[in-house]
């Protein structure tokens, strides 16, 4: 057994013994405390895959292969680390609740669902695990078991499936261009260019991880899933689990071909995510949504970013986009987790104000935190030409919106629950915010795969910093304003949705209960007896 | 294969009397089990099953290692006038899957259907037991037999046997539905039988495999052909001739509800594949393959949204059934007209994998609902709050059973789906691509509904008025865990589904 | 025309006249009595099969008559059946008929008996 196979097959193995060992009552109620070293081997792995990118790190088990990229050993390192301290931040959230267990059992297998997604080098363990980090993740935003919260996990759980399909119809595709049948993602990628579908493929399968990653206008269900789930459910599924759509976009578009159409779909949309979320969020009150709202915003500059490399068959978007993604993983959890925290003692308000406005200004590319590292993987795409102001204006929203953040981080209390700060809440945060500014800087010394340029001019400081300014400015604007913002109701649209399925399926019930009578049945039979004698007589 | 009919209408295979055997032990169990009766009912299902199992495996070992079909004469007496008893593949799987659903029944039935001790018998348990046996007999006929008469008496015995296990509850409902579902079937065996006398009429046999050879395409058979089919897919409840299956299915006892679903309705759709790939000479009517592929299609929709609209969780269930069995219909749009390529190859294989993993997922899921209803005293959906707390294995087997249904990794039900997925856009009808994936999703929306009510809270936890045992609820979990299992199958076309089939299948099928 | 065809035609009536039975009348019974005539109309069509396969000498094809005994075996066992449900259904409901009972989509019994 080669190194490989033990390293990556552990990643998956200990979350998956953990997650069958929840059968047991008895060990499901302790499994919280467990679930925090469940990804530590994940962390193994990213880090033996990620030092020497010219090793080949991949193996298989009967029919699934694992395999893990430099992309790859980036997004599944930071997701691991978010994992653990999550995890460590979930066994005190949860001490308190009843089914802590069963609470654990869905955490795990969205753990699974994530690892697996990442690591998964043929199309049907890919899918494999894609299926079971939605599950997973139904199961969290459930928890609660308040209406909101059901309400969210069926909205989520149904805009997933739907994405699962169209992404499911792309993989057939796939597969059927793929040379000799192989089942490899590597493999059909690359036999993706002579094939006549390319254009169809490709597009189901954007639409399946936009859908994923909530690029707008299918976006609805963010908001709405990550203001109901629980905290540290929250922070994993917005930071890592959101990340499987942009594994999926890296793994799975033909960077080598392009495809222009798809492409551009794909940029056009990223431009109206991006700002988009920025709108939505800075109505919002829970600090919950504006994260969400936030991760929408983020989320349309990595899908920019994919479509920009699309369209102009540029491979370099790849290890630009895990980097970028990276970063957000971080960032982003770490957020959620500081959203948990009261900040009724004195004391607690510096250790999660201070660290809260860093992280805010990293995710606008303020220079020398990782997000400035982040926003310079992503610059030779999209930061020159005409796509500089692009840049510079989604710098300037996301400052905006995070700023906003932290002063709604501070109203009165928002969370419902009102636990008074324990340590055990306090430290997984502030690790998770050193690891979010540290660890960009830390990739960049362990490996050399990626292209960012360490030299730092003064003109380059001046234009990560100014749309900083910029956005400053618009938040004391926004917060002077007198006028109440309409709140741009997200639910409402998940309403619509429904009232049509229903108007649909009523209708389909009527015409049941009327084919359902005797006679109908069995003049059918009459029918259908006539319909084939004509057509096999007269075929022959 | 067919070509080699003349030396194999002789040879009968070494181990052709397993196939005898499989036959004769069910009916035997009947009939100790209706004369003895009392308490020796039950004890004789049981040892019939434990035979039956044995019988099961090893019929399907030996086409297994041989990769040839398993073959008797009946008496000695060869064709045209003689019955044949022949194993192919696809009966093989079928006997298999078949006992080990109905030892899973017997063990959940148990507890329901006990005879007492003092040898005064009941009503419901004594008949159970012995239809049990009954149905098993039909379907091991229906999947053995290789004369068209034999197959007509072996369709019958089937319905008549399950008829009573519908209106075994004695409700006012369960009895209506049981004669309405009597009515219909008859109906359609009575099409079967009039195709059967113009076959006669025309070739004179009714060997499956001088059939074969003999048939040309001709007014005669076109009629037969026909009026067989129309008369089979009454019973096999495709739409739109579905509209008894769901009272029935839901007014039965749960463990008969698990056997109608998941092996009744298949017995008459295995007799359509047997008249229109065994019997049917090479070129099949594609026009009316395209019909029977749009019949499904509309099923899969219509019983999908039906389902999802349901109150009650076993009347969602059925319809859940009229859905699946749609799926089985895309088999021939995918597979008729495509012979020789490899592709026909796969759409057969993923139409027999949803037919195997949909028989163990449904069976599981009858039996997690009847649990279920037993233990709340209702079977209302959207009161099921509490559920996953009090019966967690159950509903835990009804989450895996949704899964294969839904079509979602592991589980044999994606398998299937990937199958024809590829088949179908392979061979460029995506349309059909279009109503799996469709149907993927609908499935999804009535699975997640009765999930989220079951996994919702309650104010307290509800009271049981039964008490289930814990090796009860995982009856359904072992069947639901079986469908999971098939989703090991490999994503290609399985050499053992096509032992005994004519070559036209494109891989090499003997 | 011979005997063969006339009676061939006359089972065609038959089996015209049972299906009309069968699918129209809403009496449960009727329906019985309807199948009954179907099935009859079957065997005549069975027993011209018989007649016109018959070889040099016979006059008759016996396959055919085997199957149309058999035949009247199964449709007798049915009929039984279905009559044993009619009177059961008579008894426990006092209305005997094939159509849903308005209550019955909404039935909040699911537990069996």
């Amino acid at each position: 057994m080669t190194d490989a196979t033990i390293v990556l097959s552990s990643a998956l193995a200990l979350p998956g013994v953990l997650l069958l060992l929840c059968l047991f009552p008895s060990v499901r109620a302790r499994m919280p405390k467990f679930a925090v070293i469940a990804p530590v081997p994940a962390l193994a792995a990213a880090w033996f895959a990620g030092r020497d990118p010219s090793i080949v790190f991949a193996t298989h088990f009967f029919q699934g292969h694992l395999a893990l990229d430099v992309a790859g050993a980036l997004l599944l390192a930071a997701a691991a680390i978010l994992w653990i301290c999550a995890g460590l931040y979930a066994a005190t959230e949860m001490r308190r609740s009843r089914n802590a267990g069963n609470f654990s059992a869905w955490w795990l297998t969205a753990m699974l669902g994530n690892f697996g997604v990442v690591m998964s080098a043929d199309i049907a363990s890919f899918y494999l695990f894609l299926a079971a980090g939605t599950i997973g993740a139904y199961g969290m935003i459930m928890h609660t078991m308040t209406p909101d919260a059901r309400r969210a996990s069926v909205t989520y759980i149904g805009f997933a499936l739907a994405g699962e399909a169209s992404i499911l119809i792309g993989l057939v595709l796939l597969a059927a261009a793929s040379p000799g049948h192989s089942l490899l993602i590597r493999d059909a990628v690359a036999g993706l260019s002579p094939s006549p579908w390319r254009d169809l493929t490709v597009a189901f399968l954007a639409l399946g991880f936009g859908l994923k990653i909530g690029l707008a206008p299918l976006h609805i269900w963010m908001p709405l899933a990550y203001t109901a789930a629980p905290i540290s459910a929250a922070a994993v599924l917005s930071g890592a689990a959101v990340k499987a759509g942009v594994i999926g976009l890296i793994r799975f578009m033909p960077f080598d071909a392009g495809s222009v159409n798809v492409g551009t779909g794909l940029a056009m949309a990223g431009i109206v995510s991006t700002f988009y979320g920025v709108a939505v969020g800075i109505t919002r009150a829970n600090p919950k949504t504006i994260l969400a709202c936030s991760s929408i915003s983020q989320m349309g500059v990595i899908a920019t970013l994919i479509g920009v490399g699309l369209a102009t068959a540029n491979a370099g978007v790849a290890i630009a986009a895990a980097f970028y993604g990276a970063h957000h993983v971080l960032v982003k959890g770490g957020l959620f987790l500081a959203a948990g925290i009261g900040v009724s003692d004195r004391r607690n308000r510096w250790l999660v104000f201070v660290p809260a406005t860093v992280l805010a200004f990293a995710l606008a590319g303020l220079p020398f935190t990782g997000g400035y590292l982040a926003k310079e993987a992503v610059k030779p795409f999209i930061g020159e030409g005409a796509f500089a102001i692009f840049a510079a204006l989604s710098a300037a929203g996301t400052t905006l919106l995070m700023l906003f953040f932290v002063t709604r981080l501070g109203s009165a209390s928002h969370d419902p629950r009102g636990t008074p700060t324990a340590s055990g809440l306090l430290v997984p945060w502030l690790a998770t915010a050193f690891f979010a500014i540290a660890i960009p800087w830390l990739s960049l010394s362990l490996t050399d795969a990626i292209p960012i340029s360490e030299v730092n001019s003064i003109a380059d400081l001046w234009s990560a910093i100014w749309p900083i300014l910029i956005g400053g400015g618009l938040v004391a604007l926004w917060l002077n304003q007198k006028r109440q913002p309409r709140e741009i109701d997200v639910a409402s649209a998940a309403d619509i949705i429904r009232r049509m399925m229903t108007i649909c399926t009523s209708t389909v019930e009527r015409a049941e209960a009327i084919l359902r009578q005797w006679q109908a049945g069995s003049i059918s039979l009459l029918a259908v007896t006539t319909v084939l004698i004509v057509i096999i007589a007269t075929g022959r | 294969m067919i070509a080699d009919a003349a030396t194999s209408l002789d040879a009968a295979s070494t181990h052709g009397y397993l196939l005898v055997l499989a036959i004769v032990v069910p009916v035997g169990g009947v009939l100790i089990a209706t004369a003895v009766g009392g308490r020796t009912a039950e004890r004789t299902a049981f040892a019939v099953i434990a035979a039956g199992l044995i019988l099961g495996f090893a019929i399907l070992l030996d086409v297994w290692m041989t990769s040839r079909p398993l073959a008797y004469v009946l008496g000695n007496w060869a064709a045209p006038l003689g019955i044949t008893l022949r194993a192919d593949g696809i009966s093989a799987v079928m006997l298999v899957t078949t006992a080990l659903i109905i030892a899973a029944t017997a063990l959940y039935a148990c507890a329901d259907f006990t005879i007492p001790r003092d040898g005064l018998e009941a009503r419901a348990p004594f008949v159970f037991w012995v239809l049990l046996l009954a149905v098993w007999a039909a379907l091991n006929t229906v999947f053995l037999s290789g004369d068209l008469f034999n197959l007509y008496v072996a369709l019958e015995l089937l319905t008549f046997a399950a008829v009573p296990l519908v209106a075994l509850s004695g409700r006012a409902e369960a009895i209506t539905a049981a004669l309405r579902y009597l009515l219909f079937a008859l109906a359609g065996s009575i099409f079967y039988l009039l195709g059967v006398a113009l076959l006669y009429g025309a070739y004179g046999t009714l060997d499956i495999i001088l059939l074969h050879q003999r048939i040309r395409p001709e007014l005669a058979v076109s009629l037969a052909v026909a009026m067989m089919t129309a008369g089979l897919l009454a019973k096999t409840a495709l739409f739109p001739l579905h509209f008894w299956l769901p009272p029935a299915h839901a007014g039965a006892p749960p463990a008969a509800s698990a056997i109608l679903s998941a092996l009744v309705v298949k017995g008459s759709f295995f007799l359509i594949i047997r008249i229109w790939f065994d019997v049917l000479p090479g070129s099949r009517s594609l026009a009316a393959a395209q019909v029977l592929g749009v019949m499904g299609a509309a099923a899969i929709l219509f019983g999908s949204i039906v389902a999802f609209r349901q109150a009650r969780l076993k009347l969602l269930i059925a319809y859940s059934t009229v859905a699946q069995i749609g799926y089985l219909f895309l088999l021939f749009p995918l597979v008729v007209g495509f012979e020789g390529s490899p592709w026909s190859a796969t759409a057969w294989t993923g139409g027999w994998i949803q037919l195997v993993s949909h028989a163990f997922a449904k069976a599981a899921m009858f039996m997690a609902a009847g649990l279920i209803a037993q233990a709340l005293g209702h079977d209302r959906i959207d009161d099921l709050g509490g559920v996953a707390r009090a019966l967690p294995l159950t509903v835990l087997a009804f989450a895996i059973s949704g899964i294969s249904l839904m079509g979602v990794p592991p589980s044999g039900g994606f398998v299937a789906k990937w199958l024809m997925l590829s088949a179908s856009v392979e061979e460029g009808q995506w349309w059909w691509a279009v109503t799996v994936v469709a149907g993927g999703l609908i499935a999804g929306a009535y699975v997640i509904r009765v999930m989220t009510r079951m996994l919702g809270p309650r104010l307290e936890l509800p009271t049981l008025s039964v008490k289930v045992d814990r090796w009860r609820q995982s009856l359904p979990l072992s069947l639901a865990i079986c469908a999971m299992l098939l989703g090991l199958l490999p994503l290609q076309s399985l050499e053992l589904l096509q032992v005994g089939l004519p070559h036209f299948l494109g891989s090499a099928g003997r | 025309m011979t005997s063969a065809t006339l009676f061939g035609l006359c089972g065609a009536i038959l089996i015209g006249l049972g299906l009309f039975e069968l699918i129209t009348d809403p009496h449960p019974l009727r329906k019985i009595l309807g199948f009954n005539l179907l099935g009859g109309g079957v065997f005549l069509v069975l027993g011209v099969v018989a007649r016109r396969g018959a070889a040099a000498g016979y006059l008759g094809d016996p396959v055919p008559q085997a199957l149309v005994i058999t035949g009247i075996v199964v449709a007798f066992s049915a009929t039984a059946l279905a009559v044993a449900l009619v009177v059961r259904l008579s008894e426990v409901s006092g209305r005997v008929s094939l159509a849903y009972a308005s209550s019955e989509q909404t039935d909040s019994d699911g537990a069996e008996g």
